[in-house]
């Protein structure tokens, strides 16, 4: 069979193009696919709804609680991951992160809710420890960890952490 | 009843044929073409998902490079073991392009790819797990066998894979017996239906996303689909239809036998000249294992006639088959047949057995035709079907060459070939032989003009 080669490379040309061209799509439309973003970011009925999309400011320069350094307070951006998405909120105190929580976590599935469920502890309490998103990824989770540390790290920049 | 009479039918003029017959035809192009762009279409999706897949985040997160790999070449390796499957399905369409030899040589070429491929896929995620989670590896081995779903069953998968692609390697292969090779190989079909449930559970492109999950199952689904049906089903609904009965076994020359079967409704079987069946004789020892062997002439309603040259186990068995066995049959196969050729003039050469292709093949030429044929074999007694074949080249005003002789005293090369077949080159080329003789027939052709496209070829594997 002539040409056989170019048949062959034109088809994958157009699979290629095609499958990229509906993931562009699907990541233009947030409601697009399957039980993933069903609404847009921060606008989940999430627990601990501190999620505001922006920076909530929790305690001023002008009146400091505690007399160190004031808590300020930021959600991190909407991460989505292979399994699902989620958002870490962080709050400092100086160059100090001392509380961490995830006002939005949605999962594909409930296994990936659970192994979620399983990590997020875990990865708390190595931000509380390291003080930074440089966190090392939890043995079997390892997309949600990726996920959570840029969360974090979005959420630090917003702070002007480091 | 015997096969005399049936010859002489064959090769008498203005045999009837009645005009409802399901005609068999050639290669249909403009399907080949669709095929070659689906199956790249195919290629080009799968590597897209894997790149689509992975965040720049996620790539550059410790490990990220090493999952980003092992997730590309996992989706590759399995897309390629589901057009390996394909490949060997026996898709008449596909069949009809590339021929069964065709088929067999482009999947074994590309079947080590998604052994590799897969085997490189579970290393390197594993790696870029244990990366990301700064554990070991064997730890990490142990959290992706027992806490994630399917893992271990798709790992068993792999592990038969990477069974069946050493046994495979040349080397290993000529140590076993021919139908122990093949068991094991069928084992490849458990390996492949274990291993898809993990893809959908842990793919990244398919958790949450019902698309490419959707696409995916219809895409096994189908290619299971098309194997069963025609590697099984359709076989069977053939042999059932026919019923085929060892009719005579009948010695044609040293070791070389023609089995005489009759069955039901032949004059219904689209077969070519040229073409073959896998045979499954339905004895103790045999049900079990079908082998192909070339029907050595068209069907002769009731009858059909296979010849068959003693070179293995079964078909030495098969000169000792008795009258009375049933026979189920798996084709035809095979584009040696008329339909492939390119120009009016024919050349047809064939070496020992494959005298069975050439003789049925001839059959199948028009009236007209004038084809030179070329018969060679060590001894005199070893050009089994002589006669069968000076009687057709007669009825065609063709000419017939008989070379016997060592390779030395007879040897096939330019001189001899050019001097009994001068307009060589303006002719189409029909090869059928034992796998060396036909690849140095093929190559002496090509050093003598011939174009790639008007020769035809079957060799006969051993």
């Amino acid at each position: 069979m002539k040409r056989a080669g170019w048949y062959l490379i034109a088809g994958a040309a157009a699979g290629f193009a095609g499958v990229l061209g509906l993931h562009g799509a699907g990541a233009a439309t947030p409601s697009s696919p399957g039980p993933l973003a069903s609404g847009g970011a921060g606008a989940a009925p999430a627990p601990a709804a501190t999620a505001t999309g922006g920076t909530s400011r929790s305690g001023d320069p002008a009146a400091p609680s505690g007399g160190a350094a004031p808590a300020r307070r930021a959600t991190g951006a909407v991460v989505p991951y292979g399994y699902g998405e989620l958002s870490v909120t962080v709050t400092v105190r100086g160059t100090q992160i001392t509380a961490v929580s995830v006002p939005l976590l949605r999962t594909a599935e409930p296994y990936s809710q659970q192994i979620a469920e399983q990590v997020l502890p875990m990865l708390r309490s190595e931000v509380l420890a390291a003080h930074s998103a440089q966190i090392h990824a939890v043995s079997g989770a390892t997309y949600t960890s990726a996920a959570y540390a840029q969360s974090i790290q979005s959420a630090l920049d917003k702070l002007h952490v480091k | 009843m015997g096969f005399d009479s049936v010859v002489a039918a064959g090769s008498r003029p203005g045999r009837r044929r009645r005009p409802a017959l399901p005609q068999p035809h050639g290669p249909r192009p403009a399907l080949a073409r669709a095929g070659l762009v689906l199956a790249g279409a195919g290629f080009g999706a799968v590597t897209a998902l894997a790149i689509t897949d992975e965040t720049a985040a996620e790539f550059r997160a410790a490990g990220g490079a090493a999952t980003f790999i092992g997730s590309l070449t996992g989706l590759v390796g399995t897309y390629l073991a589901l057009l390996m499957v394909l490949l060997v399905s026996r898709i008449p369409a596909i069949e009809r392009v590339l021929g069964q030899d065709g088929l067999l040589r482009w999947h074994r070429r590309l079947a080590p790819w998604p052994i590799s491929l897969l085997a490189a896929h579970a290393l390197f995620i594993t790696v870029g797990y244990a990366q990301a989670a700064r554990a070991g590896l064997g730890h990490q081995v142990a959290v992706l066998l027992t806490r994630y779903p399917d893992v271990l069953t798709a790992t068993v998968g792999l592990g038969i894979m990477c069974v069946i692609g050493v046994v495979s390697i040349a080397a290993v292969r000529r140590r076993l017996r021919r139908e122990t090779w093949w068991l094991i190989h069928l084992y490849m079909y458990l390996a492949l239906a274990i291993s898809f449930a993990h893809v959908l559970a842990l793919g990244p492109s398919f958790v949450g996303h019902p698309l490419t999950q959707v696409v995916w199952s219809v895409a096994w689904a189908a290619t299971a689909g098309l194997v069963l049906c025609y590697r099984f089903g359709l076989p069977v609904v053939r042999s059932l239809r026919h019923r085929l009965v060892v009719t005579e076994v009948r010695p044609e020359g040293p070791g070389v036998v023609s089995v005489i079967c009759s069955g039901r409704e032949l004059d219904k079987l689209a077969v070519a000249g040229g073409q073959f069946f896998f045979w499954r004789f339905l004895t103790r020892g045999m049900w079990w294992q079908a082998h192909p062997y070339t029907m050595s002439a068209l069907p002769q309603p009731p009858y059909v006639r296979l010849t068959v040259k003693a070179v293995g186990d079964h078909s030495a068995a098969v000169a000792k088959l008795r009258p009375g066995t049933w026979v189920a049959v798996e084709g035809p196969y095979g584009v040696f047949t008329k339909y492939v050729q390119q120009r009016p003039q024919a050349l047809l050469v064939a070496a020992g057995i494959g005298v069975t292709a050439l003789r049925s093949l001839l059959e199948d030429m028009p009236r007209g035709a004038a084809p030179v044929v070329l018969l060679r074999g060590t001894r005199p007694e070893d050009l089994v079907l002589r006669k069968e074949v000076a009687e057709l080249v007669r009825y065609r005003r063709g000419r017939l060459h008989e070379l016997t002789g060592t390779r030395e005293e007879a040897a096939l090369d330019e001189r001899s070939l050019t001097r009994l077949v001068p307009d060589l080159h303006r002719g189409d080329l029909y090869v059928c032989g034992p796998e060396g003789f036909v690849t140095s027939v093929v190559d002496l052709a090509a050093r003598l003009g011939v174009p790639a496209e008007a020769v035809h070829h079957e060799a006969y594997a051993l």
